[in-house]
């Protein structure tokens, strides 16, 4: 089966001395779910710019459903992109907003009843038909943005951090409205954030960006549970990261532990065991986060994060801890 | 403080309006000269001011020229205030000065200059000259004002457009055309209001049968003291009032003085 | 959207190009006229001008009674404007919308309307002369006071409006809290409230500066011939003498003193800023 979306060797150049983004390879199938996923300055959103048509790449091509789209203008490629800001049109009514890419298709109107209406119903707006954007919740906005994009049943669709300026209680909820819609359609998804739980919930592949560049790629649980970098570790909550140089650390890794060829080291706070082992630390944080406490310890391995059951004993501020950094809770990064 | 402050401020709005009371009453005279209080009422001179004929041949030529001249400045205006806004021209500095120049030159030299160095040499004729001297009068008005409504549009609404389907002009007749109504609509009443009361750059610019309305009314009023001048400035001041009222209630006017 | 720099050319250049040829060649002649004597580029037209002692007087006068007007309607300004933001935001838009009304008003018929009221036969010296103050009408059409009047009442409200948005701007319980530390009101606004508005006041000053020098109704229906101001005067070496070297030196002096106001008051303002 071949790429329904493909990048190849994709260099994106805003003017400045380094390009925003270099030699950027990836493709996607269709009907996938996939996030790019990084800390803001990244390069995500210009990717995603630049496949939307918005953006000239300086070199490389884009190629959707087998035909190259890198020269062809954004208003002819299909595409449609879901803005952060929802940039919904001030002087239309919610109908008319979604009706726009249909009215410029020369749907005839009476389709366009249907398929407004249709999609509004599926986004539990039909209700809000004739507001005016300015009367809408950031949700409903939201939705009305969603409903926009999806109407004129695009090849692939963009979503910009659609999330970032919802309440958290919102963006749960939209998260899975997205999830739903995502399944009932099967429209082929690039949803860009910083978010890594949104990433993980939503993304059949995560695509992990930094200054430009790839620095991981694949399934949620990968991403997750196997994190090839320090930066990639820190990004998805492993508070305990150490760098090993020459394969060895002395002292960190565990006795027995084959480290190999590994640059890195890496615990999340809950599996550090405290009370035990052969590590010491001074309690110099304590932070009470309902089920468990975390603690953060000042040591000669430098700071550690640790959680404990709320349950379990507390510890006072400093208070001196034994500790253990356990094989089982390790995780191995093959790059800083 | 505050009586104070309200008592000055009272005294300031009589000055301000109280000539334009004074001069409609002036208006209702029913004497043969000007004055104040006028001996008797009437409307005589109201219905005089129909009958000159010089006044009327001015008033339609005034008005033409305010249309026109605002229409043509819009016309020029916006797309240049949208290029400055949007396309980050090379220059864009120079050239927002160029467009916004005329703003800070008197009028009376413009009009010196449009005679001496563009109707004498080229023949043109006075009134194709006026329409260019109020136009470039206006141009600064349109660009500025178009300019102010643009920056609360965001370019990410033009984008959305695009991404539906939208070719450029389309995007922009139907999403920034839209949205950017009610500046224009301020920058064609503003832009009319100043054509129609400009009298420096008119002033020269006069020809047999080609006086606009102001310039008309200060030749007139130097031969003439009858109480027409102030029957007709009368009516002037009524119709700005109605523009004015009619301004604020479509699209609160102040906001863009 | 991808900057399109030609297309950005392609609108940008009608307006360009209208106000270059329609305006700015024309003035840039007339302009340079004033540097020509015969064939020959000199200051000889300048000198001629202010060997004139009317000429000087006019240009004196010209720049006098700007100042003045400047400074009145700065001080009336500031107190209109406050009483105006202390009025509350209901009749501030109403006392806004009176402000502006006069700028609506056609100048001739603004200025005409001081001619009923200051005229021999006017509203003035018929209150003066019946309430036995003065026995002759009292003379003030025709005089310096009376383009004063004309001006300030014409350029007033280009002081006021500025004013109000600056003090709107204000951070909001600046003056309560200068009272409460013991300011006098004197301190107040001398310490707090000027600083605070001084870009309102410059931009204020310098549209009613530049346009009091550039008045050409006021003083033509207000000070005649005998009242000449820079416009006034242009036009009559114009009109009268066909004098056009006298009158391109007025439009240099003209143009060259409202470019030079609008730097001055702009760098005033902003090196304040900066302190």
């Amino acid at each position: 089966m071949s790429d329904f979306l493909k990048l190849e060797k994709l260099t994106l150049n805003y003017g400045g001395p380094t390009p925003a983004v270099e030699n950027l390879d990836f493709s996607m199938q269709a009907s996938e779910l996939v996030a790019l996923l990084g800390p803001s300055g990244c390069g995500k959103t210009t990717t995603m710019r630049a496949i939307a048509g918005l953006m000239k790449p300086a070199s490389g091509t884009i190629m959707l459903d087998n035909r190259d789209i890198t020269r062809v203008p954004a208003n002819k490629r299909g595409v449609g992109l879901v803005f952060q800001s929802y940039a919904l049109f001030p002087h239309l009514s919610v109908f008319e907003n979604v009706a726009f890419g249909l009215r410029l298709a020369r749907v005839s109107s009476a389709d366009i009843k249907r398929r407004v209406d249709a999609v509004l119903a599926s986004v539990g707006l039909s209700h809000l038909a004739d507001r005016q954007p300015r009367e809408l919740s950031g949700g409903q906005q939201q939705r009305v943005a969603l409903a926009r994009s999806i109407v004129v049943e695009p090849k692939l669709l963009l979503l910009d951090e659609p999330l970032s300026n919802l309440d958290a209680r919102l963006r749960l909820e939209m998260r899975s409205e997205l999830s739903r819609l995502q399944d009932e359609l099967g429209i082929t998804m690039i949803y860009v954030t910083h978010d890594q739980a949104e990433a993980l919930a939503l993304a059949d592949r995560i695509i992990v960006m930094r200054e430009g560049r790839i620095e991981q790629s694949g399934t949620p649980e990968d991403i997750y549970e196997r994190p090839v970098s320090i930066f990639v570790a820190n990004f998805m909550g492993f508070e305990n990261c150490f760098e090993l140089t020459g394969g060895k650390l002395k002292g960190i890794a565990p006795a027995g532990f084959e480290t190999g060829s590994a640059a890195g080291i890496a615990w999340r706070p809950h599996a550090v065991l405290l009370g035990q082992g052969a590590h010491k630390g001074t309690v110099v944080g304590a932070s009470y986060l309902g089920q468990v406490v975390e603690y953060l310890l000042s040591t000669p391995l430098g700071d550690i994060k640790a959680e404990a059951l709320a349950s379990a004993p507390r510890h006072g501020m400093g208070e001196e801890i034994a500790f253990d950094l356990p094989q089982a809770g390790a995780v191995l990064l093959a790059r800083r | 403080m505050r009586f104070a402050g309200n008592t000055l401020l009272t005294l300031v709005l009589i000055f301000l309006i109280g000539p334009f009371v004074i001069i409609c009453i002036a208006g209702l005279s029913g004497g043969e000269t000007l004055a104040f209080p006028p001996q008797g009422l009437s409307l005589r001179w109201v219905q005089r001011v129909f009958e000159i004929e010089s006044f009327r041949s001015a008033f339609w030529l005034s008005i033409s020229l305010a249309i026109g001249s605002t229409l043509l400045a819009l016309i020029l205006g916006i797309p240049a205030a949208y290029a400055l806004d949007r396309y980050n021209p090379p220059m864009a500095e120079t050239i927002r000065n160029i467009v916004t120049a005329p703003i800070i030159v008197p009028g009376i030299i413009v009009g010196l200059a449009l005679l001496r160095h563009l109707v004498v040499p080229l023949g043109i004729p006075i009134t194709l000259a006026l329409i260019i001297g109020h136009t470039a009068l206006l141009v600064p008005y349109a660009v500025r004002v178009v300019s102010a409504s643009l920056i609360n549009l965001r370019t990410d609404v033009e984008e959305a457009a695009v991404m539906l389907g939208a070719t450029r002009l389309q995007s922009f007749f139907k999403v920034v055309l839209p949205n950017i109504r009610s500046g224009i609509l301020a920058a064609f009443i503003i832009g009319f209001i100043t054509s129609f009361n400009q009298v420096p750059i008119s002033l020269f610019l006069t020809g047999p049968g080609i006086t606009t309305l102001p310039i008309g009314m200060m030749f007139y009023m130097e031969f003439n003291f009858d109480p027409s001048v102030a029957a007709l400035s009368g009516l002037l001041a009524i119709m700005s009032l109605a523009i004015v009222m009619l301004a604020e209630k479509l699209l609160g006017l102040s906001r863009y003085v | 959207m991808f900057a399109n720099r030609r297309l950005g050319i392609l609108l940008l250049a009608p307006a360009t190009l209208f106000v270059l040829v329609g305006f700015i060649i024309p003035v840039l002649i007339l302009l340079a006229g004033a540097f020509r004597t015969g064939d020959a580029w000199s200051f000889a037209n300048y000198t001629a001008f202010f060997s004139q002692p009317l000429n000087r007087e006019v240009f004196l006068r010209t720049f006098r009674l700007g100042l003045i007007v400047t400074a009145v309607s700065a001080v009336l300004g500031y107190g209109v404007a406050m009483a105006v933001v202390e009025a509350g935001p209901k009749s501030k838009g109403r006392l806004v919308a009176l402000l502006v009304l006069p700028l609506m008003i056609s100048p001739v018929a603004r200025t005409y309307a001081w001619l009923v009221i200051l005229g021999r036969t006017g509203f003035v010296n018929v209150a003066l002369t019946s309430i036995g103050l003065t026995d002759a009408p009292l003379r003030i059409l025709f005089t310096e006071t009376a383009v004063f009047i004309g001006l300030i009442q014409l350029f007033f409200p280009l002081m006021v409006l500025p004013l109000i948005s600056s003090l709107e701007n204000m951070p909001r319980d600046v003056v309560p809290a200068a009272r409460v530390l013991g300011a006098s009101w004197f301190a107040v606004f001398f310490k707090v409230i000027l600083p605070l508005t001084r870009e309102g006041l410059v931009v204020g000053g310098t549209l009613v500066f530049v346009g009091s020098l550039t008045a050409y109704v006021t003083p033509a229906i207000l000070g005649g011939s005998k009242v000449l101001m820079l416009e006034t005067l242009l036009y009559q070496r114009v009109s009268v003498a066909n004098d056009f070297a006298s009158a391109a030196v007025i439009a240099v002096i003209l143009i060259v003193m409202s470019i030079l106001t609008n730097i001055l008051l702009k760098r005033l303002a902003s090196v304040r800023r900066r302190r």
